[in-house]
């Protein structure tokens, strides 16, 4: 397929198009890392005392742990002292109060992405947080998402506002001793979401938050924090670009989910960091812990993602299965492209009885990047009656990629069932030769079978998701048939 | 911070045996000396993650077994037969050919020469850091067995290797066989390992094949040592253009039961088919680690793996296919089905699959789970007994693989030992 080859380099040269960098005034602390800085950052957040003493209980514990090397990702050794752990647009008071003061050009910084900050994202009916680099700048739609009685706004005004809600269930479902990106991001993190739907209710509207990454030589490390109380249901979404940069930069992001009683969470994120150029050079570092504890009765908590950014991603959003008859669910699409290395996969923890997950991943790698699928299914000796269905499939395309699948699986219960299939395969001649046949140019027969491979995991997407993972997909494979 | 590593203890460093010609003693002696900071496998250890509790070496099992003892094997052999005796062969015992292009030589038997030529080739079949404890034995064993088919070269019977250690004191054995089989030679080697006595032993054995062109032999691997028997082994294959090689291996558990099979298909069209069956009771373990290198373009291998896990048992299966970058039109088939038959047993499995060519095709299934209600309710609803039917059912479970055995007096070894199992497995049901 030589002649197809060189249709394809042509096509290949596609760039990234949230790459481009707002000019803004910024307060950003000098790089490195200290009790010292910590503290700045706890005081420039007026954060409770509380807080404070969680945030040095992580970082002391943190400086004795090392780095994870068992993932299938080779980059070199992070300086954590050349990082800066703040970084957030200057303001001239406090907090703005209506979308009016957020200052506008980082209104336009949205726009520019698409995401609906303004009075006219009525008609999309997503309420919406933004954060930009360290802190969260406006958060849409509190006063109708209010009067049902949700809570939305960044983690930050919530350790204010709502210290007892905060207290109880910070860092339960991802302790700082969890892991060293978990610990790290316990003691720095800056800015985030935080969601509590109390009993009963079906939150009016799709949650949403857009991160960005913005300055240069920082950090971002934003901390979710989901509550859903007995019988309520909710559906957040997740979005993230950043510039292009020739050097790597940290994300080390630790979302938290938890499900009471009959509760639902439907977690979904499309993940569009910056991956780098196609050489290899610069990037987003995306570390992240997510995870999520279905501790009620009949809880269900889905998770569905759409990763195609990133120069790293080291990922498993997990679910804790407790509570009796609880769901878990992960959907998920990688592609990797150029150089970029994907190891994600999920964790479905099944303690208590008759729990349910169903695991699809799907895998695409391209050019010479490395995609692997990392997951553990464990049912606990309690767990009677528990079922996971695992399906992880990998596309391959072109020969200089790798496609890797390392699934855990674990019973310690007679009664539980497990059953997992994996199957690696490329766009074969045979379709492409269909398609083209029938007029139907490269670019298209690629996108078309692509989809095709990910319907599974698209259909489970809100709509507006669906169409952008979609055309993301479209747009990071563009002519990689090789 | 980590704690510093726990080391192989000094004491497993000292060979005895010293009736080897000069080339393999020199060899002996570099594996030891580059053992010395081998650090013992961990919770941490990937490769022993599930299975380094089980593993437990004390300095009175580091000194070799005495060599002399009697046989108590439980095949009754319808073909050639060498007989290890705590990893030294008993030629007394044994009753073998030893023709012009079929060359069946003990260790101690080569000449300088030939060892010399051996020494290049031992261990040329596993990678050093994969495969720990194949180290060792290259560094202790104190005999060992080199058979060598020339071309065209074929034993009109299956070979079958008695490997035996005689407990009646704490101590280990290192038994060792190398196949060197020629272009379009075939052979079937039958390795049965038992013991006799009590003491707490540890055996660490290592076999190796390197297959050449068009070559064909089938291995049957039957691990039946005692309660008291601490296990390493390993197998490591090499294989050159349409070469196949068939593996069966049984295992019933123990203390510690632990099985690398390394198989590199290294010549376009080569094959390999790779069966195994584990069945574990009381608080036995078993850990098969299997890993199918595609080196070179159109190789096929095929893998199913069974394991039934009963009462306390641990039984543990990881398998890999790696696929390497130039190998294209691969391929491979992975599966491995699980029974976990109590609630205080564990299974833990992970087929992995490691892909860097694209035109592939690749598939690996793992299920674990219990007998369908649907087919015991079918069979008791006939008038079978529940324990019978249950019985019925776990041995349909596994005989798809069983019944492939090519060897018929394995086979019956086999089923015997399987029906003893059964009978305790489901005494109370």
């Amino acid at each position: 397929m030589t002649t197809a080859n060189k249709e394809v380099n042509e096509l290949i040269k596609r760039e990234y198009e949230h790459g481009f960098v707002t000019d803004i005034e910024v307060d950003t602390f000098e790089p490195g890392l200290s009790e010292d800085v910590i503290t700045r950052l706890s005081e420039i957040k007026k954060e409770p005392q509380f807080m404070l003493e969680w945030r040095l209980k992580a970082y002391r514990r943190w400086l004795e742990m090392e780095e994870p090397d068992w993932a299938h990702l080779g980059y070199d050794r992070i300086d954590y002292n050349s990082v800066s752990y703040y970084s957030a647009p200057k303001r001239k008071e406090d907090m703005p109060q209506s979308l009016d003061e957020v200052d506008p050009e980082l209104l336009k910084t949205y726009e520019k992405l698409g995401i609906p900050l303004h009075e006219h994202a009525k008609l999309a009916g997503v309420a919406v947080d933004a954060v930009f680099d360290s802190v969260s700048v406006a958060t849409t739609f509190k006063e109708p998402l209010a009067k049902a009685g949700v809570i939305f706004c960044s983690i930050s005004e919530a350790v204010r506002d709502y210290p007892e809600l905060v207290q109880k269930y910070l860092g339960t479902v991802v302790p700082h001793t969890d892991n060293f990106f978990a610990g790290l991001n316990a003691a720095v993190f800056s800015d985030g979401t935080f969601v509590y739907v109390p009993k009963g209710v079906r939150c009016p509207m799709e949650l949403s938050t857009y991160f960005r990454i913005n300055a240069a030589n920082t950090g971002q490390f934003e901390r979710t924090l989901i509550i859903a109380d007995e019988g309520s249901y909710v559906s957040y979404l997740e979005g993230c670009t950043a510039p292009m940069r020739d050097e790597n930069q940290l994300h080390a992001a630790v979302v938290e989910l938890v499900a009471l009683d009959n509760a639902e969470i439907k977690y979904s994120t499309v993940q569009n960091w910056y991956p780098g150029d196609e050489n290899g050079k610069g990037g987003i570092y995306n570390f992240v812990t997510k995870r999520a504890a279905c501790i009620g009765k009949n809880s269900k908590v889905s998770w569905t993602q759409v990763e195609t950014g990133s120069a790293i991603t080291w990922k498993y959003p997990s679910c804790i299965l407790r509570g009796e008859g609880s769901v878990g669910e992960f959907y998920s699409v990688a592609l990797t492209h150029n150089h970029q290395q994907a190891d994600t996969g999920t964790k479905m923890i099944h303690l208590g009885k008759n729990t349910t997950s169903t695991i699809i991943s799907k895998g695409i790698s391209a050019g010479k990047s490395s995609n692997v699928y990392r997951g553990l299914v464990k049912f606990g000796p309690r767990a009677e009656g528990a079922r996971n269905f695992t399906e992880c499939d990998s596309l391959l395309i072109g020969d200089q990629c790798g496609a890797h699948t390392f699934p855990y699986i674990e019973s310690l219960n007679k009664s539980a069932i497990v059953e997992h299939e994996a199957t690696t395969s490329k766009v074969s001649d045979e379709q492409m030769f269909l398609c083209r046949q029938r007029g139907i140019d490269m670019e298209r027969a690629v996108s078309m079978i692509v989809n095709g491979f990910c319907k599974d995991v698209f259909k489970e997407l809100p709509m507006e998701f669906a169409v952008e993972a979609g055309k993301l997909l479209e747009v990071s494979l563009e002519g990689s048939v090789g | 911070m980590k704690p510093a590593p726990t080391l192989l203890s000094p004491a497993f460093l000292h060979p005895a045996g010293q009736a080897l010609p000069e080339p393999l003693l020199a060899l002996r002696k570099q594996r030891g000396a580059a053992l010395v900071d081998m650090p013992m496998p961990t919770r941490k250890t990937e490769n022993w993650k599930y299975s380094s509790k089980y593993l437990k070496l004390t300095d009175e099992m580091a000194t070799s077994l005495p060599t002399t003892g009697k046989t108590g094997s439980a095949l009754a052999v319808p073909g050639y037969k060498v007989v290890f005796i705590n990893g030294v062969v008993m030629p007394e015992a044994s009753e073998y050919p030893d023709l012009d292009n079929i060359r069946i030589q003990r260790f101690g038997d080569l000449s300088d020469a030939e060892a010399s030529d051996l020494v290049e080739r031992l261990d040329s079949t596993l990678d050093a850091k994969a495969v720990q404890f194949a180290g060792l034995n290259t560094a202790r064993f104190e005999d060992g067995l080199v058979i060598r088919l020339k071309p065209d070269a074929a034993l009109d019977q299956p070979l079958f290797i008695i490997h035996e250690v005689t407990a009646d004191a704490s101590g280990s054995a290192f038994p060792r066989i190398f196949v060197d089989a020629g272009r379009n030679s075939q052979l079937t080697l039958v390795e049965e390992y038992i013991s006799s006595g009590e003491e707490a032993v540890f055996v660490n054995s290592v076999t190796e094949f390197t297959l050449a062109e068009g070559a064909n032999i089938t291995n049957i691997r039957l691990s039946m040592g005692g309660e008291n028997v601490q296990h390493i082994g390993a197998t490591g294959v090499t294989q050159q253009r349409s070469s196949r090689f068939e593996s069966h291996c049984v295992g019933f558990g123990g203390p510690l039961r632990r099985h690398d099979l390394r198989v590199r298909l290294e010549g376009k069209g080569a094959e390999c088919k790779l069966n195994g069956v584990v069945v574990t009771q009381d608080t036995q373990h078993y850990d098969n680690h299997t890993t199918i290198e595609h080196v070179a373009p159109n190789c096929d291998s095929e893998e199913t793996y069974r394991n039934i896990a009963a009462d306390k048992s641990h039984a543990v299966f990881n398998g890999r296919i790696h696929i390497h970058p130039d190998a294209q039109k691969s391929n491979a088939n992975m599966s491995n089905k699980n029974l976990l038959l109590s609630t205080g047993a564990e299974i833990d499995t992970k087929p992995e699959l490691e892909i860097y060519a694209d035109d592939v095709k690749c598939a690996h299934g793992a299920t674990i789970g219990q007998l369908n209600e649907e087919s015991l309710f079918y069979l008791v609803s006939r008038g079978i007994g529940r324990r019978e039917a249950n019985v019925l059912l776990t041995m349909a479970f596994i005989n798809e693989l069983v019944t492939q055995i090519p060897v018929e007096a394995v086979r019956d070894t086999v089923q015997a030992r399987l029906s003893q199992f059964f009978d305790q497995a489901f005494q109370e049901v």
